[in-house]
C-alpha cells in the first residue's frame, strides 16, 4: 500500500495541479513499454513508417488443437497470406518457450503484427499481449484466433472441416490484423478529494473512512446539524444507548478529523465533469464555492411516507406515523398509554409504494419492546405532564409539524383514569420482517415479552375509529375468521421510508438514474450495488433504498472504499478501446448522446460529440448508431469487422 | 510493518474485498479452501430479483481477481495459525498439495477424461458425479485440475496413474508435497460465507428418505445449464421432470429448537426465482411455496414476489408444513393447514430452503484471530451499530454471510466496507509506525 | 455437384454468448463447422450495416449473440441490439432476402450446450434455404445494396438511436410514445428511405423512367414521382436526357460509395 501523505494543504492549491479536461486527445501519457533488455529495437515498428509484416504462432496445445486440427497444414496455408511475414506452429504457446518464440521472432522477423491462434482470447490475451509489449510492440497489435474451444474441441470428429474452419478463422484474424492501429491508453489524473452528499449516518461514515484513507472530503448537509434522520429516533435496536448518543462518536470523529471540511446548511449548486474531475459548486446561505474533486458519494437518505387519509391519520390525535412516535418517547412527550396497536405495511407493499421498507417491522417491535421496558415511567407522574412538543427537528416536514400541534394542543391524549397492569401491545402486520440473526433474535425476545402479533391480509385490512374517547382497530381474525374489535390508546402506523422529493433534482444534476421505487438506481443489483454505473459516483445509505443503520454504515464505508480506488491510484486509466468522433463527420445530432449508458460522449461546446475518454467503457453501441458514421471503435472499426467478415465469405483454399 | 492484506475466503465476499485493496495499489493474499475461487455464488443458477445468470456476471470478476497483479490467490489453502498483531500479523497458511503444477496445467481436462474413477460431484451438491483428478467446476479459476488424494487408486494401492502418463505438459506430480508459507500482513479479512444445513435429522421433512425431496442448492444445481442434467428437473425415483413443485420455507431456520433461531435473509426470495425458473424451463409447471413470512424486503424483491405470482402463476401459502410420501410413485406430500385445519397436497417434487449455516471452520478460525462467535457461530462485531466490519481485535475485519445472513449485494457492500478499514489500519500503522 | 457449406458468420458479445461458445467447447458439445465467429465487445457494435453489407457480398447466414436482457455488461447494449435488429429484418424482408437467414440468439456465459444447439439449429435453417442468390440474382444484389445505404440513411439512424428515448422520456416537447407508435414510425420511414435507396440503386447503374422505376420498385406511378422529387431536391439526382415526353433520370452519387 502506498500510503497517500502527500494530500495538498488547501485546496486551492490542488486546484491548481488539477489537470485540464482530457477529453479524447489520444496524447500518450503512458510511458513508454519497458525494453527487457538491450537487444530490443530501439524504435517500436509503427504502421506508418513499415510494411506489414504479420507474425502469426499457431498453437497445438499438445493434442487438443493438433489432434483434431493439421496444424503443419495450417502453417503452411497461413505463409501464403497477404502481410504475413513469419508462420511456425508450437507445441504449447504459453509455455515459457512458446513465449520466447513470439518475443524472438518479433526481433528477427522485424514482425509489427502478431497473432496467436489457440485457445480463447477471453483468458488468455493478456499474456500474449504482455509478451508483445516486453517485445516492443504495442499490445493493440496484437490478435488472437480461437481455434481451440471454438474450433477444434467441438468438431472433434471432423478433422479435415475443423482444419478449413482454422484456417478462416486465422485468415479473418489476419485480415483485421492488417488494419490495428497501436493503441495508448491515456491516463487522466484524478484529484484526490471526495465530495460526500449527506451528513448522516451513511455520510458520515463515508467521509470519515475516506478522509482515514488519507483523501480531503466536502461534507455537505442541507440542515444545520449532522446526523439526518437517526436524530428523528429515539432508540436503536442494537446497542442500548439513545440514538444520540450512539452516533455522537462518530459525529465527533468527522468534525475532528482535519482531512474533513463541514458544509452545514449547505447545497450541491451543479455538478460537471467526470471521475477525476468534477467540478462542484457548494452554496451555503446564499454564498457559492467551488470545489474540485475526484469522485462523489451520495448520502442524501430518505424521509417517512405520511399516511395521509390512512387509518385515521390526520382525522385523531393519537393516530401517529412510527417516526413521530419516536420523537414523542424522545421528546418526553408521549401521552400515557396502555393499549397501543401498530399497523405495519401503511401505504407500502403493494398499496401507495410497491415496495416492502424492510425495517419497519424491526423499528415497531424496537418501539414496542420500548414501552413495555420503559412502562412504569410512561405511566408514572412525570409523564403526565404535557408540554408543548418540539418542533425544531428539521426532517418533519411542515406536514408533519401540523399534526405535532394536534398532539400537543391536545395535551393529554391519554384518556381517563390510569390503567392499571402491563400494557398491552398487538403488532398487525402482513408478514413480520425480521429477517437475519440480529432482528429475528429481537422478535423472539418481543414474543417473549408477550407482544401479541396478529396477520392481516390485504384483502381484510384492518380499520381504525373513534369510540368515545378510545380508538378501536377493527379487524379480521385469520385463523378464528371473525371480525374483532380492539381499543388502543395509541394508533401507530408502520409506513415506509421515501425517497426525499429533492432526489430527482440530484440525478439531474449528476447524472444519475432513479429507479421506480424512486430511490437512486445502482450499476448493478447484484455485484455493483453502491457504485452508478458513472464512473467516479457512488451511493450508500438509504439514498439507494430503505436500510437499517448498520448496512447504512456497511454501505458508508463500502463506497468510501469504491471512491478511494481511482484516488489512491492517482489516475485513471482509460480504456485504449474507446469511442473515437471524427469532427469533420460529426453534425452535433446529439444520438450518441442518447445511447450512451454511461454518460461517455457528449456534445462538446464546438457543438461535436466529445468522448470522456475515463469514462468511456468500450461497448460501441455509439458508434453503431452514429446517423452520421462519424464514430468508430478503436479495434473493432467498421473496416476491421467488415474485413474480418469478407475474408470469412471468401473462404480458405 | 506489513501493508499488505490477508483475505480468508474467495467466494464474491473476498474476491471483492481483495479486488478493491488491489486496485488501490495494496498487495493481497486470498486464501480459498478449495481449488477454484467463486464460493457459493459459482454454484447458483440465476440472482434474484434480475434473473441475471450467475457465473456470467461473477466470471469476469474471478477472472480479474486471479489476473490481478496485486493479488496472490492461494487456492487449495488453509490459515493454519496467526501471530502478531495489527500492521505486523503472522500467518501460516497450508497450501495444499493438489499433485498438480498450477504453472503447467492447461485445463485441457484429458486427464479427467482418462481418469477411471467416479465420485459423487460436490460442485453439484452430491447429485452428479466428478472424476478424482477434476476441474472443480467448468467455469473454475484457476483453470487446472486437483487430484483427490483421498479417493486416488494411486494412493490407495500406488496403482493407475493414467494422468500422469497421459499429460503431456508433466504437470501431474504425485510427489507434490503439502507445503507452509508464513505471510507478513498487515490486516485481516474473514469472509468464509456459509454452508448448507443437511436436512436429514429434521425428519419431518423427509429428506434423505424420500427420493424426491431436494435442497435448494441441489435444485439449482439441476436447473444450472452446466449442472448434472444438463438444466433438466429430474425425479430422484424416476427421472421423470416434475409438473408440480412444493417449496418448502424455513427448513431448520427460524428454529430455536434445531439451533437456528436466525432468519437466512435469503430464502423467501431464492425460492421464488427457483419457482419462476421452473416455469422458465416448462411453462406445464406449477409451483406452491410454503412460508411463514414472506420476507421480500430488498430493492425490487416485493415486486419481484407480485411478478411471481401475477406471470409466473407462483401460488404462496402461509402455513408450515411437513412432507410425506405416496408410496405408489414416490410424490412427497405436504401436510400443511389453513386457519387451524390441516389439509393434505401430493406433490410430484420438493424442494426445501434449508438454513444457511456458519461454516464449521469458523470456529477454529475465531480461535485463531482470537475473536468471539456470536450465539449461533456467526463472527461478532465489534460494535454491530457503528463499526459492524470490525472485531475485537484491531485490524481484523469481516464481511459477508459468515458475519450475519445476507444476500449477494450485501455482502459485495460490506466487502467493500471491510477493505475500506483494513486499508485505513494498515495507513494507519504505517504512518505511525 | 459437392453438398451446400453455407458461409455463415456470428458477432458474438464477449461476455455473455462468446463465452458460452467456448462453455461449449469446454464440455466439447459438438455442432456443425460453418459458422465462422468474430468477437465484439457488444452486440450492439454490430452496425446493421456490417450485416446488409456481408449480405450484400454473398453471407448465407448472419448470427449476433448478445447477452440475455437485463444481463448486458454494459447495462442496456442488447436493448439497442434489438431495436437494430428489428431495422435489419424489415431491410431483409424489403430487399426480398430471407429473413430467417439473420438470426439474434440470446446466450449467456453458462449456456454452452444452448449455444451448440443453436448453431446446430440455425446451420440446419440456413442449409435448408440454400445457398444465397445475392450473387447471381442482379435485381437482389441491388434490392440488398439498397438497404445498406437504407441502413445508412441519417433519418433512420436517428430514429432508432433516439426510440428508446422517445419511448422513455418522450421527444423535447415532452410528447411520450408507445412502443408500438415508435416501430410505426420507423416502419414508415424505412419504406420511404428503402425505395429512394432503390431508385437511386438503380439509376446508378442505367437512367430510368418514372414508369420503369415503378415496375421494379412496384410502387404506384404517384409515389415514385413523389420519391423522385425528394431525391432531386436533395441532390441526389437529376435528369439525365428526355426521350419523346418521358424524362429519364440519374442517380448522383457524391463522393463514393
Amino acid at each position: 500500500m502506498e500510503p497517500e501523505e502527500q494530500t495538498p494543504e488547501t485546496p486551492i492549491e490542488q486546484e491548481e495541479q488539477a489537470p485540464q479536461t482530457p477529453v479524447v486527445q489520444q496524447e500518450p501519457i503512458a510511458e513508454p513499454p519497458v525494453e527487457p533488455d538491450e537487444e530490443a529495437p530501439e524504435t517500436p515498428p509503427t504502421p506508418d513508417s513499415e510494411e506489414l509484416r504479420i507474425g502469426v504462432f499457431v498453437c497445438h496445445c499438445g493434442t487438443n488443437i493438433g489432434g483434431f486440427v493439421d496444424v503443419p497444414a495450417v502453417v503452411e496455408y497461413v505463409k501464403t497470406l497477404p502481410n504475413v511475414a513469419f508462420a511456425r506452429d508450437n507445441l504449447y504457446t504459453c509455455a515459457e518457450d512458446g513465449l520466447t518464440a513470439i518475443r524472438d521472432a518479433i526481433k528477427e522477423h522485424k514482425l509489427n503484427r502478431v497473432i496467436v491462434a489457440s485457445c480463447t482470447p477471453r483468458t488468455h490475451a493478456p499474456l500474449f499481449q504482455g509478451v508483445c509489449e516486453e517485445a516492443g510492440l504495442n499490445k493493440y497489435l496484437f490478435e488472437f484466433a480461437n481455434i481451440r474451444e471454438q474450433c477444434s474441441w467441438v468438431h472433434m470428429k471432423e478433422k479435415e472441416d475443423a482444419t478449413r474452419k482454422a484456417k478462416d478463422l486465422i485468415k479473418s484474424s489476419v485480415s483485421k490484423a492488417a488494419l490495428l492501429v497501436p493503441q495508448e491508453e491515456m491516463k487522466v489524473d484524478v484529484v484526490p478529494r471526495s465530495l460526500v452528499i449527506g451528513g448522516g449516518v451513511a455520510g458520515l461514515s463515508a467521509a470519515l473512512s475516506v478522509a482515514r484513507q488519507g483523501f480531503d472530503v466536502h461534507l455537505v448537509e442541507k440542515e444545520g446539524v449532522l446526523g439526518g434522520f437517526t436524530r428523528n429516533l429515539n432508540s436503536l435496536s442494537l446497542g442500548d444507548k439513545s440514538a444520540e448518543d450512539t452516533i455522537k462518536p462518530l459525529i465527533e470523529h468527522v468534525q475532528a478529523h482535519e482531512n474533513i471540511t463541514v458544509h452545514l446548511n449547505s447545497q450541491v449548486e451543479s455538478v460537471s465533469g467526470f471521475i477525476g474531475n468534477f467540478d462542484t459548486t457548494i452554496v451555503t446561505n446564499g454564498s457559492s464555492k467551488e470545489v474540485k474533486v475526484g469522485t462523489i458519494i451520495v448520502a442524501t437518505g430518505a424521509l417517512e411516507y405520511i399516511p395521509e387519509g390512512l387509518y385515521g391519520y390526520g382525522m385523531y390525535d393519537n393516530v401517529v406515523t412510527l417516526t413521530e412516535f419516536e420523537i414523542l418517547c424522545k421528546s418526553g412527550k408521549l401521552p400515557k398509554i396502555k393499549n397501543v396497536a401498530f399497523i405495519q405495511c401503511v401505504g407500502s407493499r403493494g398499496q401507495d409504494k410497491s415496495y416492502c421498507s424492510r425495517i419497519c417491522c424491526v423499528i415497531s417491535i424496537k418501539n414496542a419492546l420500548y414501552i413495555t421496558e420503559n412502562f412504569a415511567e410512561i405511566m408514572g407522574e412525570e409523564g403526565a405532564e404535557r408540554v408543548e412538543v418540539d418542533v425544531s427537528v428539521p426532517e418533519i416536514s411542515s406536514r408533519r409539524r401540523r399534526r405535532r400541534r394536534m398532539v400537543s394542543a391536545e395535551g393529554e391524549a391519554a384518556p381517563g383514569p390510569a390503567p392499571t397492569g402491563g400494557p398491552e401491545i398487538t403488532i398487525f402486520n402482513r408478514d413480520v420482517t425480521t429477517y437475519g440473526a440480529d432482528h429475528e433474535v429481537y422478535y423472539n425476545k418481543a414474543r417473549e415479552k408477550r407482544i401479541r402479533f396478529v396477520r392481516y391480509t390485504t384483502d381484510n385490512l384492518p380499520k381504525v375509529t373513534q369510540e368515545g374517547d378510545k380508538l378501536v382497530v377493527n379487524y379480521y381474525h385469520e385463523t378464528l375468521k371473525t371480525e374483532r374489535k380492539l381499543q388502543a390508546d395509541m394508533v401507530v402506523l408502520a409506513t415506509p421510508l421515501i425517497a426525499p422529493p429533492d432526489a430527482a433534482d440530484l440525478s439531474k444534476k449528476l447524472k444519475i438514474p432513479i429507479g421506480r421505487d424512486g430511490f437512486f438506481l445502482e450499476a448493478h443489483m447484484k455485484l455493483r450495488p453502491i457504485d452508478f454505473a458513472t464512473d467516479g459516483i457512488f451511493v450508500c445509505g438509504t439514498a439507494r433504498g430503505p436500510a437499517d443503520i448498520t448496512e447504512s454504515v456497511a454501505q458508508g464505508l463500502g463506497t468510501a472504499s469504491r471512491a478511494a480506488i481511482p484516488m489512491a491510484r492517482g489516475f485513471i486509466q482509460a480504456e485504449a478501446i474507446l469511442a473515437q468522433v471524427d469532427p469533420e463527420i460529426c453534425t452535433g445530432c446529439g444520438t450518441c448522446e442518447a445511447n450512451c449508458p454511461y454518460g461517455a460522449i457528449r456534445l462538446s461546446d464546438d457543438g461535436v460529440a466529445e468522448v470522456l475518454a475515463a469514462a468511456c467503457k468500450g461497448c460501441g453501441c455509439c458508434g453503431a448508431t452514429c446517423p452520421e458514421k462519424a464514430i468508430q471503435m478503436m479495434n473493432y472499426t467498421d473496416d476491421q469487422l467488415l474485413a474480418q467478415g469478407r475474408s470469412i465469405l471468401q473462404g480458405a483454399m | 510493518m506489513s501493508t499488505d492484506v490477508l483475505v480468508i475466503g474467495g467466494g464474491i465476499a473476498g474476491i471483492q474485498a481483495s479486488l478493491d485493496i488491489a486496485d488501490k495499489g495494496g498487495k493481497v493474499y486470498l486464501v480459498e479452501k478449495t481449488p477454484s475461487i467463486g464460493g457459493r455464488m459459482a454454484q447458483l443458477d440465476k440472482t434474484f430479483p434480475t434473473n441475471d445468470c450467475s457465473i456470467c456476471i461473477l466470471a469476469p470478476k474471478m477472472a480479474d481477481c486471479y489476473g490481478h497483479p496485486n493479488i496472490d490467490v492461494l487456492t487449495y489453502s488453509e490459515v493454519v495459525g496467526v501471530d502478531g498483531e495489527a500492521g505486523k500479523f503472522k500467518v501460516k497458511v497450508l497450501r495444499k498439495a493438489r499433485y498438480v503444477d498450477e504453472t503447467k496445467c492447461t485445463g485441457c481436462e484429458e486427464c479427467v477424461a482418462k481418469c477411471p474413477q467416479k465420485v459423487p460431484n460436490e460442485f453439484d451438491q452430491g447429485l452428479g458425479e466428478r472424476k478424482v483428478i477434476y476441474m472443480p467446476f467448468a467455469q473454475a479459476v484457476p483453470r487446472v485440475v486437483t487430484i483427490d488424494k483421498e479417493n486416488c487408486t494411486w494412493f490407495i494401492k500406488e496403482k493407475c496413474g493414467a494422468c500422469k502418463i497421459l499429460c503431456e505438459r508433466e504437470a501431474v506430480d504425485f510427489d507434490q508435497k503439502d507445503e507452509e508459507v508464513v505471510l507478513d500482513v498487515g490486516s485481516i479479512i474473514v469472509a468464509i460465507g456459509y454452508d448448507i444445513w443437511d436436512p436429514t435429522p429434521a425428519s419431518e421433512y423427509g429428506y434423505g428418505k424420500y427420493p424426491n425431496v431436494f435442497t435448494g442448492m441441489e435444485y439449482e444445481r439441476m436447473i444450472n445449464a452446466s449442472g448434472p442434467t444438463g438444466g433438466e428437473m429430474k425425479r430422484r425415483s424416476d427421472g421423470e421432470r416434475p409438473h408440480k413443485l412444493a417449496f418448502i420455507q424455513c427448513v431448520g431456520s427460524r428454529n430455536p429448537q434445531l439451533g437456528h433461531a436466525y432468519c437466512c435473509s435469503v430464502c423467501c426470495m431464492f425460492s421464488t426465482k427457483e419457482a419462476m425458473l421452473a416455469r422458465e424451463h416448462h411453462d406445464d409447471i406449477d409451483s406452491t411455496i410454503f412460508y411463514k413470512d414472506l420476507r421480500a424486503f430488498g430493492k425490487g424483491f416485493f415486486e419481484y414476489v407480485e411478478r411471481a405470482k401475477n406471470d409466473y402463476g407462483v401460488r404462496y401459502i402461509n402455513s408450515d408444513a411437513t412432507v410425506q410420501e405416496n408410496p405408489e410413485n414416490n410424490n412427497p406430500i405436504v401436510v400443511y393447514d389453513v386457519a387451524g385445519r390441516p389439509e393434505k397436497e401430493e406433490f410430484d417434487m420438493v424442494v426445501l430452503a434449508t438454513t444457511l449455516v456458519p461454516r464449521p471452520d469458523a470456529i477454529k478460525i475465531a480461535e485463531m484471530l482470537g475473536i468471539p462467535l456470536t450465539e449461533f457461530k456467526f463472527f461478532e462485531s465489534k460494535d454491530r451499530i457503528l463499526a459492524p466490519m470490525d472485531t475485537v481485535r484491531e485490524g481484523v475485519y469481516l464481511a459477508g454471510y459468515c458475519r450475519e445472513p445476507m444476500d449477494i449485494p450485501e455482502a459485495v457492500a460490506e466487502a467493500s466496507a471491510a477493505a475500506a478499514r483494513a486499508v485505513e489500519t494498515v495507513l494507519a500503522k504505517g504512518v505511525t509506525g | 455437384m459437392t453438398e451446400f457449406e453455407p458461409k455463415i458468420v456470428g458477432f458474438l458479445c464477449n461476455w455473455c454468448s462468446y463465452a458460452g461458445a467456448d462453455l461449449a467447447g469446454v464440455s466439447r458439445y459438438q455442432y456443425p463447422p460453418e459458422i465462422r465467429i468474430i468477437r465484439v465487445m457488444c452486440s450492439a457494435r454490430v452496425d446493421p450495416m456490417i450485416v446488409l453489407t456481408l449480405f450484400k457480398e454473398g453471407a448465407d447466414g448472419i448470427m449476433i449473440g448478445g447477452c440475455h436482457i437485463g444481463d448486458c455488461h454494459y447495462i442496456s447494449g442488447n436493448y439497442h441490439t434489438e431495436k437494430r435488429a428489428f431495422v435489419i429484418r424489415r431491410l431483409m424482408e424489403k430487399a426480398g432476402l430471407e429473413v430467417d437467414r439473420f438470426r439474434l440468439e440470446w446466450i449467456s456465459a453458462s449456456e454452452g450446450e444452448r449455444f451448440a444447439s443453436t448453431v446446430a439449429e440455425f446451420t440446419e435453417k440456413i442449409k435448408e434455404l440454400g445457398p444465397s442468390k445475392v450473387m447471381e440474382d442482379s435485381d437482389l444484389a441491388s434490392r440488398v445494396g439498397a438497404a445498406v445505404d437504407t441502413s445508412l440513411d441519417f433519418r433512420i439512424r436517428a430514429l432508432l438511436g433516439h426510440e428508446v428515448g422517445m419511448i422513455e422520456d418522450g421527444n423535447v416537447y415532452g410528447e411520450k410514445k408507445t412502443e408500438d407508435e415508435m416501430r410505426e414510425i420507423i416502419d414508415a420511414a424505412i419504406e420511404d428511405e428503402f425505395r429512394r435507396s432503390l431508385i437511386l440503386e438503380i439509376t446508378s447503374s442505367k437512367p430510368a423512367s418514372a414508369k420503369e422505376l415503378s415496375q421494379v420498385t412496384k410502387l404506384p406511378t404517384d409515389r415514385i414521382v413523389e420519391h423522385i422529387a425528394t431525391l432531386r431536391q436533395k441532390n441526389l439526382l437529376a435528369v439525365d436526357h428526355i426521350e419523346g415526353m418521358t424524362p429519364y433520370y440519374v442517380a448522383l452519387r457524391v463522393g463514393g460509395d
